[in-house]
């Protein structure tokens, strides 16, 4: 049973979206779609049919599978509820960071096989974009492993305190600006539009439809939620259950959902009460981002905690 | 009793933040947050000198915390803000680097310091880290002061130097004897006034507050 938690990513990462959605969409004063309206995105999408440009090759083909497959086997090496499981043992943090990479990659040459404008414009924007979140990200990681003395993420979450140090207070905020980029909201990208000027995700997944579509947004969503269950894991792994009883697993999951909401809550905070940046002002943000990564590694190295 | 504030590594974080700060002077290129950034710096040094105070229970340590919070919290910026507006300036729009640079520079000069002070005789205050985290500060002053082009941009600059080597002189000795720190305090307000009057000024008879038009030659 242990084996199935990351089930529970794939089938609660649309809602998560739903939800911030429709919170962001309270905090603007509107109503907003129900919270279950990705899931109506995806199954219409699903029924769909497609069309597929003529000068496509085979990469067009085969990149919503690539990056669906990836991203739930990123969901597999995850403690989700429980830190107790075998499948920690096939990849570390590393590992973890590099599937993310190769979705990505084969999303942005997805973008530039259909040889539109906006397709190369956005694998263009996500490429640079990743350059400065990447080193981000791992540095960040880096400082939890350092001082749980493990890449692997289970013994990561096992061995957190809830006493923090400054340092990781440091990784933590350097991890959220990582994630804000990473899932495309708002300081970076907006998700919400179709604006060709201003679209980095969108600009990418521009060429595609019906069932490819849905395997596109679906593995966003389920991106979007690993990343905000390895800030739980990393950051605040208080009643993660580190064994397989009932009981300690319902405290665990109860918990789990009670973090996504607050972190849901924070996202949608963000995106409602800041601006989108101009693409050329990203490089100051995501730099002062890293040097507080670089200083929450230093700051662990002087203080030894 | 006394024991919550080594729980909570409460020093650290304090430190951390005047650090975190003074780093922040490097991002900011409005002068109102700017300012804001250094009047926090000042406000954290003050709190970690209280609470340092409140650890050893020494009594000149505490007026040492109300002076730094009166004089560099509260009447510096007070005179800085003046001089700011009746200058008429919100940005120091032209560094000579760029942001991402200047952040990225400071984060070497955090990570020099960082390894070249890790061993040494120093360890003789009461935390090695406040230490090195004040010559990071002092040295991230100075970079301010170069990078900068304003006249007032490069007072603040200073400023943030000083409070640094207030953190260090006092990380190493608590505290200097209070006719120093007194001392040390009046003349930064004679410093800041006297400079404030002559980036103004400058501003005046340049019409321009950069530093760069002083080596214009007039005849």
């Amino acid at each position: 049973m242990e084996y199935l938690q990351f089930i529970i990513i794939i089938l609660f990462s649309p809602l998560i979206q739903g939800f911030i959605r429709k919170l962001k969409a309270n905090m603007q004063g509107r109503v907003g779609p129900g919270v279950f309206q990705p899931y109506y995105d995806l199954v219409r999408l699903l029924h769909k049919d497609m069309v597929v440009s003529g000068i496509t090759s085979w990469i067009f083909k085969a990149t919503p599978y690539i990056v669906f497959a990836s991203t739930a086997a990123a969901a597999i090496i995850v403690p989700v509820i429980t830190t107790s499981y075998r499948f920690g043992m096939m990849g570390d943090v590393i590992a973890l960071i590099y599937l993310f990479g190769l979705g990505r990659f084969f999303m942005a040459l997805s973008g530039l096989d259909a040889g539109t404008a906006f397709g190369g414009e956005g694998s263009s924007r996500e490429m640079t974009v990743t350059i400065l979140v990447e080193p981000m990200m791992m540095l960040s990681i880096f400082t939890a492993a350092i001082s749980a003395g493990s890449t692997n993420m289970a013994r990561i979450a096992e061995t957190q305190s809830i006493a923090y140090s400054p340092s990781h207070i440091l990784a933590l905020s350097a991890f959220m600006v990582a994630i804000i980029a990473e899932t495309g909201r708002i300081p970076v990208d907006n998700p919400d539009t179709h604006l060709e000027l201003t679209m980095i995700h969108e600009g990418m997944v521009l060429e595609y439809s019906g069932r490819y579509l849905a395997l596109m947004e679906w593995s966003h969503y389920m991106k979007q939620m690993l990343l905000f269950t390895i800030v739980t894991d990393i950051f605040f792994p208080l009643g993660i259950s580190t064994t397989l009883g009932i009981s300690s697993l319902g405290i665990s999951a109860a918990l789990y959902f009670i973090k996504m909401f607050c972190i849901s809550v924070f996202m949608a905070l963000v995106e409602s009460t800041r601006s989108k940046m101009r693409f050329f002002q990203l490089p100051s943000l995501l730099g002062g981002a890293f040097v507080l990564a670089v200083l929450s590694l230093l700051t662990y190295i002087m203080m030894g905690k | 009793m006394k024991s919550w504030i080594q729980v909570f590594s409460i020093i650290d974080f304090i430190s951390v933040g005047i650090l975190l700060t003074a780093i922040a002077m490097n991002a900011f290129r409005r002068l109102e947050s700017y300012l804001r950034a250094y009047i926090l710096n000042s406000w954290l040094l003050s709190l970690l000198i209280a609470i340092v105070a409140f650890m050893i229970g020494e009594t000149h340590l505490y007026i040492a915390s109300v002076t730094t919070l009166l004089s560099k919290g509260i009447i510096i910026p007070l005179l800085l803000k003046k001089i700011v507006r009746q200058m008429a300036i919100t940005y120091d729009d032209e560094p000579y680097i760029s942001t991402a640079l200047s952040l990225t520079i400071s984060g070497i000069l955090v990570a020099v310091v960082y390894t070249s002070l890790s061993e040494g005789i120093f360890v003789i205050g009461f935390s090695k880290h406040v230490l090195q985290i004040s010559i990071a500060v002092i040295l991230i002053g100075l970079f301010i002061m170069i990078t900068r082009k304003k006249a007032i941009t490069q007072v603040i600059g200073l400023l943030c130097m000083e409070n640094g080597l207030f953190l260090a002189g006092f990380s190493l000795t608590f505290g200097m004897p209070i006719i120093i720190e007194l001392g040390v305090l009046f003349d930064m307000l004679m410093g800041v006034i006297i400079l404030g009057i002559f980036s103004i000024q400058i501003k005046r008879a340049f019409a321009s507050a950069d530093l760069d038009k002083l080596t214009i030659l007039k005849g």
